[in-house]
């Protein structure tokens, strides 16, 4: 009895104090935390060291424009942007970040390389997907990807670089973007994807992956 | 009189099965309104898929492995309290070949309440967080009049020490678990305490549902203390090298709810270790390891005394874990391969006569073993579609050096066929047993899973027919298994 309060008051003396060690922490409702700490320590699970991500559950963030960014995290912290991924994963690391910690950790991902993607499927499919960015779909008046994204997908602003991302995360998106209004930040691409078929997204989000090694 | 009791026994399902339904209803109704949700998710904020693969809680996906082990500690400190139910119904192929089928297949058929666990998770500090559970057991003794009594006690504790230094080139987490079942510190799903995880009800009914067939495992078992170290290098490496030793003392909440007669008694500190090759790639992940541990218990352990009286446990495993996740789709494969050998005491072994006698009962049967060597081989396949729908296909194969000092059926000095434990008894002295597994189940919410298992075998107890001598077939056997598993 004796031997489980004196552990008991040890444990409560060590919560108390909080050891709190900002410079490696994993708390994402400390302020103290830096932004690269919190990239590191817990952003790093998902999206990669260097915010290149193994696994396409999850996108690539290195070369990611700032504003984009910022605003993706905020409608995370507001429940703004609400697709099943976005809540599932990021509406509970993102409710205590500080405007300044998001800021931090946006720079840290547009200051990283990109890393080139493998590049995957047919070449005429990839082709294809290729016409989709440079000059849209025009019998159903679908606009080029790189009038708003950039003539190497590298993004401008709240438009995001999409060279080198995932596929099968492009294409989710897109999917959200035409089936839902999970994203209402990003309305404009309701009307854009509105027409594309599942074959057009395959082909567009396999050329955006393989970027710039196309 | 055996279509009567058929007949009884469909009238017992009916009802019994309307039970489950509407306790799987209840469940679930509690669950949609329920405000309090995991400790865990409550920390993070996120949702049970981030960490579990396909959200079939426990396994792990490759960010619940860091989760788990950067110590508990990402996110922000929460209510540390969740808890779980299991619900469960369980009916045995053939009951009617059993001298004692009352005794043999409690709540045969019945839909119950099989286990609680209160649950204490989440991030004390920056560095130190814990996992502890502690499990209410409805079916834990039974009385006299065959009335049953629920029982407490320390289930899995994990409490952690951990740091990650990391940088955009490299990564190194490093800590300390202070844990009371080896391997349960283990990130992925094949080490050997996490393999089997659907919760076993108590009732004998249940003897032969999959979670009680074999499965690797370490001989000291549970509810022992240890400490181990460990170190997982670029989420590629992962080592850990342990101690354990007898939970008493300080250690002794590691036991708590124990009886001191069941409660293993160890001889100073013994290692365990464990070392992992971990491979990530798009969505797939592949873990090959190796681990294993050496114990030495005492075989009463009321009585530490006399070093005589120590058996020691050498188990040496090899297991794979591969998985591929890529929303809307968890796959994931698992194999897992024990060698367990076990020295008898030599005080046992002072006196090595067989418990039982030739057919005659006029001589004893050949001498017990002053080793046993045992291979257990666990193969699983499962496959989750939508975090909502799963399936999983498993494989098990125990084989075993015979030992007359393991039967517990056999013929006694008149000659008389005589066992010892029921429908599970061993006319062989061999442990062989092998068979299959089929599970489907829903999650129609995140915190529950309703599921049905199929478990067939094809060998028990060293033999395919009349393993207990007294005509019982492995296929006797064959179990179905229902379960509701509310978690939040």
């Amino acid at each position: 009895m004796k031997s489980a309060t004196l552990a008991l008051a040890a444990m409560a003396a060590i919560v108390s104090v909080g050891c709190a060690n900002p410079e490696r922490s994993r708390d994402v409702a400390n302020p103290a935390v830096p932004a690269t700490t919190m990239a590191l320590q817990v952003c790093s699970n998902c999206h990669g060291m260097t915010g290149n991500s193994v696994s396409p559950n999850f996108p690539n963030l290195a070369g990611q424009t700032e504003a984009y960014f910022v605003a993706q995290l905020n409608g995370f912290r507001s429940h703004g942007r609400r697709d099943p991924a976005g809540y599932e994963y990021m509406w509970g690391l993102s409710r205590s970040l500080t405007d300044e910690q998001i800021k931090g950790l946006a720079a840290y991902y547009a200051a990283q390389s990109p890393v080139a993607q493998a590049i995957e499927g047919d070449r005429g499919r990839l082709e294809a997907g290729k016409v989709i960015f440079v000059s849209g779909v025009a019998d159903k008046g679908v606009p080029a990807c790189s009038t708003c994204h950039g003539p190497e997908g590298k993004g401008n602003a709240t438009f995001p670089r999409v060279a080198g991302q995932h596929a099968d995360y492009l294409i989710k998106q897109l999917l959200v973007f035409q089936r839902t209004d999970e994203r209402p930040e990003g309305s404009i691409m309701k009307t854009v994807a509105h027409d594309l078929t599942p074959q057009n997204m395959q082909d567009v989000a396999g050329y955006l992956q393989a970027m710039p090694g196309l | 009189m055996h279509t009567s009791m058929v007949r009884s026994n469909q009238a017992i399902a009916k009802p019994s099965l309307a039970i489950f339904a509407i306790l799987t209803l209840v469940l679930s109704l509690l669950a949609n309104k329920a405000e309090a949700i995991p400790a865990f998710n409550r920390q993070t904020g996120q949702n049970c898929v981030a960490c579990h693969a396909g959200g079939q809680f426990p396994e792990l996906t490759p960010y619940g492995r860091l989760f788990k082990l950067t110590g508990y500690t990402i996110g922000e400190r929460a209510l540390p309290i969740s808890a779980m139910a299991v619900a469960s119904y369980s009916k045995v192929a053939n009951t009617a070949k059993s001298d004692d089928p009352a005794g043999d297949f409690q709540k045969n058929n019945r839909a119950i309440l099989a286990t609680a666990s209160l649950l204490l998770g989440g991030k004390l500090t920056d560095n130190i967080g814990a996992f502890a559970q502690v499990t209410y057991d409805p079916y834990a003794t039974q009385d006299a009049n065959g009335n049953f009594h629920g029982h407490s006690n320390a289930d899995n504790i994990d409490i952690r020490y951990a740091d990650r230094f990391i940088t955009d080139k490299r990564d190194l987490i490093v800590g300390l678990s202070a844990n009371n079942n080896p391997s349960v510190s283990d990130p992925w799903n094949t080490a050997a305490a996490w393999m089997q995880y659907v919760p076993v009800p108590s009732p004998t009914s249940s003897r032969f549902i999959d979670g009680n067939a074999p499965y690797p495992g370490y001989g000291a078992g549970g509810n022992i203390a240890g400490l181990s170290a460990y170190a997982y290098w670029n989420q590629t490496i992962y080592v850990e090298l342990g101690g354990y030793g007898s939970s008493r003392g300080l250690t002794r909440f590691m036991s708590a709810g124990i009886a001191a007669a069941d409660n293993t008694r160890l001889q100073g500190i013994n290692p365990y270790w464990r070392l992992a090759y971990n491979r990530e790639w798009g969505a797939h992940s592949l873990m090959v390891g190796t681990s294993g541990m050496v114990a030495r218990a005492y075989d009463d352990p009321l009585d530490t005394t006399d070093s005589g009286t120590i058996h020691k446990f050498t188990d040496l495993g090899v297991d794979a874990q591969y998985q591929y996740l890529l929303d809307p789709h968890a796959v994931t494969a698992q194999f897992a391969y024990m060698r367990n050998h076990v020295r008898y005491s030599s005080a046992s072994l002072a006196d090595p006569a067989a418990p039982f006698f030739d057919s005659t009962g006029s001589a004893t049967l050949a001498n017990i073993n002053a080793t046993d060597t045992n291979h257990v081989l666990r193969a699983k396949v499962s496959y989750v579609y939508q975090a909502k729908y799963g399936g999983a296909l498993g494989f098990f194969n125990l084989t075993g050096t015979t030992n007359t000092a393991n039967q517990t059926a056999g013929y006694d000095a008149t000659g008389t066929l005589t066992k010892t434990d029921g429908a599970a008894s061993n006319l062989s002295g061999n442990p062989a047993t092998r068979g299959v597994t089929l599970e489907a189940f829903w999650m129609p919410i995140q915190y529950l899973r309703i599921g049905v298992q199929y478990t067939a075998y094809s060998r028990f107890n060293g033999a395919s027919t009349n393993y207990d001598g007294f005509g019982r077939n492995a296929r006797d056997n064959n179990t179905l298994f229902l379960y509701t598993w509310l978690a939040y």
